[in-house]
Formats: structure tokens, sequence, C-alpha cells
């Protein structure tokens, strides 16, 4: 019953982040040339990569969040959502150690007026729920995986 | 059927590299590939028009749409036709007056390569890009 009640929680974290980033990847795949400019504001990479990323992340993000739904792929959406906040977590703090004035762009127009502290704040959290999924699914596979007890 | 970390990951990347490159098509002429045009070598539409007679506009278009319309007065001078062109557009330039180059939008690149040109191959200064091209002017003027 405690086990359950457990699953049942972390299924819903599972559902939170889906939700998280399938909205953040539909806001930024509605305007791809807006995402564009938010990732040249960086001043990290070319813009033609730039370019190429603004047309890529938001449907990476929306099928990582299906993915993470359906638990289809489940670890690799967990992965790969894990190494996109953390590459954005060091982006954006280089950004403002650089004193560049950005816009995250993380969730299109509805982020433009957050400040520094509330991205931090917010990729923080999605990063400590995204490495506790990661924890558990890993300790899921391990549990599965261990013969059953004689 | 189970599939390691690094391949699940990898099949969800390349799943999404099909939606990502149909929508790089279909927004094709919403954004240059090529890195922006610097703010410096910009001008708004307005900025140019308070250049009035001081300023020779160009229109880097290819010749048809030009002749469908143009910006008032601007002269025709696109890499089609660049060697004949020239030297008309010479012969209407003298020194001190700015050139504003403009193509059909904000995205396209025939402004920014006549405008590199006439800095490179025409030795002028004071050559800007039309902020929005063809289709801002047109806006603003309806």
């Amino acid at each position: 019953m405690r086990f359950s009640l457990c699953n049942l929680l972390w299924r819903i974290v599972d559902l939170i982040i889906a939700a998280i980033f399938i909205y953040a990847g539909v806001l930024k795949a509605l305007d791809p040339v807006q995402l564009a400019r938010d990732i040249d504001h960086y001043k990290i990479l070319p813009w033609t990569v730039g370019v190429a990323l603004a047309f890529y992340l938001p449907w990476l993000e929306i099928f990582c969040g299906l993915a993470l739904i359906f638990r289809l792929f489940y670890r690799g959406a967990l992965s790969i959502l894990t190494v996109l906040v953390v590459v954005f977590l060091v982006a954006t703090i280089a950004a403002k150690a650089r004193g560049l004035d950005i816009t995250c762009g993380c969730f299109g127009h509805a982020s433009q007026n957050w400040s520094f502290p509330t991205h931090l704040a917010l990729d923080l959290g999605i990063l400590a729920a995204l490495a506790a999924l990661c924890y558990c699914s890993v300790a899921r596979a391990r549990a599965s995986a261990s013969p059953a007890p004689m | 059927m189970k599939f390691s970390l690094a391949r699940q990951a990898l099949i969800l990347a390349a799943f999404s590299l099909l939606p990502g490159v149909g929508q790089a098509i279909y927004f094709r002429d919403k954004i240059s590939w090529r890195s922006p045009i610097p703010p410096s070598e910009m001008v708004s539409i307005d900025q140019a028009r308070e250049w009035g007679d001081s300023a020779i506009w160009i229109d880097a278009r290819p010749d048809d749409e030009f002749a469908r319309d143009h910006v008032p007065g601007a002269i025709s001078l696109n890499e089609d036709r660049w060697n004949e062109l020239l030297p008309e557009f010479l012969a209407a330039w003298s020194p001190g007056k700015k050139v504003v180059v403009y193509c059909s939008a904000q995205s396209c690149d025939l402004a920014r390569e006549v405008a590199e040109r006439l800095r490179k191959e025409a030795q002028l200064p004071d050559v800007f890009v039309l902020e929005g091209g063809w289709e801002a002017w047109q806006k603003k003027n309806k």
C-alpha cells in the first residue's frame, strides 16, 4: 500500500515535469524566430547553430515530455531533459557573469519579465525533480533485476 | 522490447529532428540562417526618410519585383545584373550621400549582399540595409 502511494506520488511528479516541458516546447515551437534571437543573446553559439537549435530544441522537449507521460523511452527522455536543464543553467549563469541582459526564452513571452533568481529557482527545482526521477528509475530497474528472496 | 539508455535518447533525438526540419522549411522565409546584420549597418524606415534627398534608395530585389512596384525614387541594383546596373547607380550617387538598400523582407539576404559589395567593391561609405525591407515599407505606407 505504502509502495503504491509512493509510486503514485512519483507519477504525479513525472506528469508535472512532462507538462512543464511540453508547455515550454509548444510555446517555443510557435515562435522559433524569437527563440533564435533569445539563443543569440547568450553570445555563446554562432547564429546558424542558434537557428538550428531554435527549430530543434522545442520538439526535443515536447517528445521527451510525451515520453515521460507514456513511459516510452522513459530513461532516455529523463537523461536528455536533465542534460538540457544543466546546459541551460550553465549558460544562464555564464551569461549573467558576463553581464549580459538576457531573456531566457524558456517559456516564450511568458518568461520575458522573469528575474534571474526566478529563472534559477525554477531551473534548480526542475533539475532536482529530474534527478529524483532518475534515481527512482534506476532504483526500480535494480529492484526488478535482482532475484526475488527465497 | 528493451533499449539501452543511450539508444532511447538517440531515438528521441532522431524523432525530434523530423518536425524540426519540417518547421525549418516552413519558416524559411521568416528567418535568415546567416548572422543578423549589425545594428550599426541598419536603418529604420523613419530614419531613412528623415535623410530625405541626402540618401539614395537601392532596390536589391530581382528585376520583375522591382518592375511591379518599388520605393519611389529607388534605383534597381541587383546581383543578377550587377555589372550593368552598377554604373547607372554610380552616376546617380555623389560623395556624402547615404545609401539605403532593401530587399523583400527582414529575412532576405539580397540587401545585405548588395550592401557588402557596395562597401567592398565600390568603396562606398555609409551604406545601410533597411530594417524590414520592402515588406515593412508597404506596411508603413498602407
